[in-house]
């Protein structure tokens, strides 16, 4: 809390400029947020005309489903992916970038740029350059490597991909913070292990990264967010949740549920169960942020 | 260095410092990584102007012979144009809102007493945990009783408030000297005098990286927008890029136009970023705590 | 011009009594300053007079009004803070009128003429179309007060003014403090840690401690005559001696400590006679004995440590196990471990009980002291 003595008491005034945001937050957040809750309890049949309470039977459906679970599976998969291909690869430019003596803003420009970078965007521009038979990246790593790439039919190999593309947009997130980071240390320590002959990758592990930790647990909670709720045009645009259920995320097979076979019920139960992920790992970050505040 | 020729010392002894093959290195290291991860933008950029015959031909990496052609085509036969515009309309309006609706939060939240103000706080922070698709289906239902399907309300009310915004505001406000605020109160300078003429201009920063952020956030939608808006016209670009895939999937794929219509989903944020890039990176520094 | 009334008033913060039961009044024109150390209350009494604060018991009376319950504005106060407040985004003539419009209904052609009335008392007028950034330390200062005095107060309060400047700066500007002060007239409460400044400044003077008033006097009798032991200590560098006593009274009153015992003049002075007590003697008022003439009570004492002081030599010596501070001529040859004779000024003895309160000054309070004038502040 600020350390003076609040000029302003009028009440109503205050209730005047905070009722703007309440309301939107209240509208659209909490109340849809709530109904989720009671949706998940009911089913709907005849294309939402009629609802009927069914405790928790959706609940039931989804711990029953063998392919919820399958896509469960993937999506913590695909996440766990995400989160460690993002931080060593942004770790690697950042590191770069803070060690670099010259043009370093520049570089920064050139580095943080996917940031700006439209998921959708993203994954029509590789979609077409890793496409099996038309992409040129593809045709250079088949020749490379002698391999055939074929994800239009190989799950795996699908997985693969849009893990990459998931990982090429959300750079520039994950480089902006790290460099703050990075140039956050204190440079006498840099200083002090460099008279000490500490090689760089020793320096990284050993100094840098510990130094970082709070950064890169606020990093790998929102890189766990992102890659379950926000890779939904990669799915969308490039595999439709394919070949064989491959890369169906929750948050494909939620849209899907919902939106294709109008199981609005079962849709309900399926977004509080990412709630439910929401609400750990949003936990997980204010305790672990806590723990280092008051460790600093 | 034992390991070092002779030619690299007497370089070295040239070069200022003591650094230079560690720097080359360095440098080296950069420009590649940076290429690699422009790569793709690069040669999206360049098959955008190749016709579909020379984008059959993998290797053809060359300039097509399209020119701009596919940017016109995209933009007029296949409604980019329309989708552009409601993209840059929606988008701002969810900024300006957003950011005027957090200034007023934030506002009361710093400066004024109220009974409850941290459980208001708290209120306002909490809306954190409810993303879109934790809410997506009761805010469909909603929308469609306001009757506000294919309506500009639908893809900007949900947007134009925001715990992040209130977050970086109040946490801006807070670090203004308190002598200022005291000063503006022995006068009995009013609030939104307070807002206009101090907050305001001492917050440009701050608001311009909330600004950034939120526009390049608000740009980037795309589930909900391809939900709640079923009238193509209506529709926003990066949907746009969908209705791109889907209209060009018969016969031969036309990738050149719809390589020409994802730079140009991307040229406004990143135009944005490039121009604007000083207060995000400022702003997005205290985001974090 | 208002005069301050200040009856019995308390701020509690949750479980902290920052300010307890105070009372003082300001007259009208006159300048006062507050001063103790850090976190004394000085600055919340500052702020409740000013409205930053609200009263938590107490009365305050600006004039004839009773102001407690009054917002900031309408007490008809200015303030100057430590950190100027100069808001950043506006020039000098800018920030001197911000809030001008919501304190009274003045014409901008009134304020124009007012803020350059202030430019021209304070000689500034070149600085008011720049803005803070611009400006060195000392001149924001002055843009500060200069927004205090476009206000035509009724009361100006500044909080540590010259804390941000460096040690140059402020000696001047305290200098332009007095002389804007004189051609104000204005009443003036001023805070500060700082114990020279006080001196210097204050037509009176508040020490306050532990949110309670010590004493309230003219920086002359604060030093002469200290009510409490922690106003001794606290005016005057360096710090008067305090060792402790035992005290004999026969046909006078004799102060006993293991390596003195001095007769102390005029023992109808004491207000109690106590077994034990404190024994107070400024550093000026002891002298190395070769420099008396008489023949003063004299006794031995032990140099540990000599600090040149430029002016005067202060010279640390060893009492049996207490230490005592002399203000010897510049340039006296002495080193650790010399045995030096001491004698005392005896016009200028103090006596705390145990308490901490005065019991004795060797000289009837309110007479003037000889040679204290040249003496009372720290160079």
């Amino acid at each position: 809390m600020p350390e003076f003595t609040k000029p302003y008491e009028s009440r109503w005034q205050a209730f005047l400029l905070l009722l703007p945001t309440f309301a939107v937050l209240i509208a659209f957040l909490y109340y849809p947020g709530v109904e989720t809750f009671r949706l998940s309890l009911q089913q709907t049949i005849l294309l939402g005309t009629r609802k009927t309470f069914v405790g928790l039977e959706n609940y039931a459906t989804l711990a029953t489903s063998s392919a919820y679970h399958w896509s469960f599976a993937i999506s913590v998969a695909f996440a766990a992916v995400v989160v460690v291909g993002t931080l060593v690869a942004s770790l690697f430019v950042a590191y770069l970038l803070f060690q670099v003596d010259v043009g370093s803003s520049t570089y920064l420009i050139a580095a943080i740029w996917p940031y700006a970078l439209p998921t959708a965007v993203a994954a029509s521009v590789l979609l077409f350059l890793l496409h099996p038979s038309l992409g040129i990246i593809t045709y250079v790593l088949e020749s490379l490597t002698g391999t055939s790439l074929d994800w239009f039919t190989n799950g795996p190999q699908a997985f693969a991909i849009v893990a990459v593309v998931a990982i090429w947009k959300q750079l520039g997130y994950n480089i902006i913070f790290m460099v703050a980071s990075l140039n956050n240390i204190p440079e006498t320590l840099t200083e002090s292990a460099k008279l000490d002959g500490v090689g760089h990758l020793k320096m990284l592990y050993r100094v840098y990264v510990p130094l970082m930790s709070p950064t890169l647990v606020f990093l790998v909670v929102m890189n766990t967010i992102y890659a379950f709720f926000q890779t939904f045009p990669l799915v969308d645009l490039m595999t439709s949740g394919g070949p064989n259920e491959a890369t169906n995320l929750l948050i494909f097979k939620l849209y899907r549920d919902a939106f294709e076979f109008s199981n609005l019920g079962l849709a309900s139960a399926e977004s509080v169960v990412l709630f439910a992920i929401v609400a750990i790992l949003m936990y997980v970050q204010l305790r672990l942020s806590e723990s280092y505040t008051t460790y600093a | 260095m034992a390991t070092r020729s002779t030619s690299e010392s007497t370089l070295a002894r040239l070069l200022p410092g003591d650094i230079d093959a560690e720097q080359a290195l360095v440098h080296g290291g950069l420009v590649v990584s940076i290429f690699l991860m422009g790569l793709p933008l690069l040669l999206a950029l360049i098959m955008s102007t190749q016709n579909t015959t020379e984008v059959y031909q993998i290797t053809n990496v060359g300039i097509g012979s399209q020119g701009l052609s596919n940017y016109e085509t995209v933009l007029g036969e296949y409604n980019f144009g329309q989708y552009m515009i409601n993209s840059v309309v929606m988008s701002v309006i969810i900024v300006v809102g957003k950011v005027t609706l957090s200034l007023f939060a934030a506002l009361a939240l710093v400066y004024y007493r109220f009974p409850y103000e941290r459980a208001v706080f708290m209120f306002i922070l909490l809306t954190l945990l409810l993303p879109v698709p934790v809410r997506i289906v009761p805010l469909f239902d909603l929308m469609a009783r306001l009757g506000w399907g294919n309506t500009l309300m639908a893809i900007t009310g949900p947007y134009i408030a925001s715990a992040t915004a209130v977050f970086l505001f109040r946490q801006h406000f807070m670090s203004i000297p308190a002598s200022l605020v005291e000063n503006a109160h022995l006068d009995g300078v009013g609030p939104l005098k307070f807002l206009w003429e101090v907050l305001i201009p001492m917050s440009r920063g701050m608001i311009a990286g909330v600004s950034v952020i939120t526009f390049i956030y608000a740009w980037n939608q795309y589930l909900w927008p391809l939900i709640i808006m079923s009238d193509q016209s209506k529709q926003v670009v990066q949907v746009g890029l969908r209705f791109l895939q889907a209209a060009s999937q018969s016969g031969l794929t036309r990738w050149g136009i719809i390589m020409a219509g994802a730079v140009i989903a991307l040229l406004p944020p990143l135009a944005v970023l490039i121009v604007m890039h000083r207060p995000l990176l400022k702003t997005l520094a205290i985001q974090q705590k | 011009m208002s005069d301050i009334h200040i009856d019995g008033l308390t701020k509690e913060f949750d479980d902290v009594t920052a300010v307890d039961d105070i009372s003082f009044d300001v007259d009208s024109g006159e300048f006062l300053v507050l001063v103790g150390p850090s976190g004394c209350g000085k600055s919340t009494t500052l702020r409740m007079i000013a409205g930053l604060e609200d009263i938590t018991s107490g009365e305050l009376r600006i004039g004839e009004r009773r102001v407690n319950e009054l917002a900031p504005k309408e007490r008809n106060i200015a303030m100057v803070f430590q950190n100027y407040a100069l808001y950043p985004h506006m020039t000098s003539a800018e920030n001197m009128k911000f809030g001008m419009k919501s304190v009274s209904d003045y014409t901008s052609e009134e304020i124009n003429e007012r803020v350059r009335k202030a430019a021209d008392i304070l000689d500034i007028p070149e600085l008011l179309d720049r803005k803070p950034s611009e400006l060195s330390g000392g001149e924001r200062q002055r843009v500060a007060i200069g927004r205090a005095i476009v206000r035509e107060p009724d009361v100006f309060l500044l909080d540590e003014p010259l804390s941000n400047l460096d040690a140059k700066l402020r000696v001047q500007m305290r200098a332009e403090l007095l002389q804007l002060h004189r051609e104000l007239d204005a009443t003036t409460v001023y805070v500060t840690h700082d114990q020279t400044e006080a001196m210097t400044l204050g037509d009176r003077v508040a020490v306050l401690n532990d949110g309670q008033i010590e004493q309230v006097d003219p920086p002359q009798m604060l030093y002469d005559f200290p009510d409490t032991r922690f106003v001794a200590e606290f005016i005057g560098s360096p710090a008067m001696n305090i060792v402790p006593i035992d005290l004999a009274f026969g046909d006078g009153a004799v102060a006993h400590h293991e390596s003195f015992e001095l007769s102390l003049p005029n023992p109808e002075l004491f207000t109690e006679r106590p077994d034990s007590a404190y024994f107070g003697v400024r550093p000026e008022d002891v002298s190395l004995v070769d420099n008396v003439a008489g023949d003063p009570e004299t006794f031995e004492a032990e140099v540990s440590v000599t600090e040149p002081l430029g002016e005067s030599l202060l010279v640390h010596c060893l009492l049996g196990g207490d230490e005592l501070h002399v203000k010897a001529e510049a340039r006296t040859e002495l080193d650790a471990g010399d045995t030096v004779e001491l004698c005392v000024d005896e016009e200028r003895l103090h006596v705390f009980d145990d308490a901490g309160d005065a019991i004795y000054h060797s000289s009837p309070r309110g007479e003037t002291v000889s040679d204290a004038a040249e003496t009372q502040v720290e160079p």
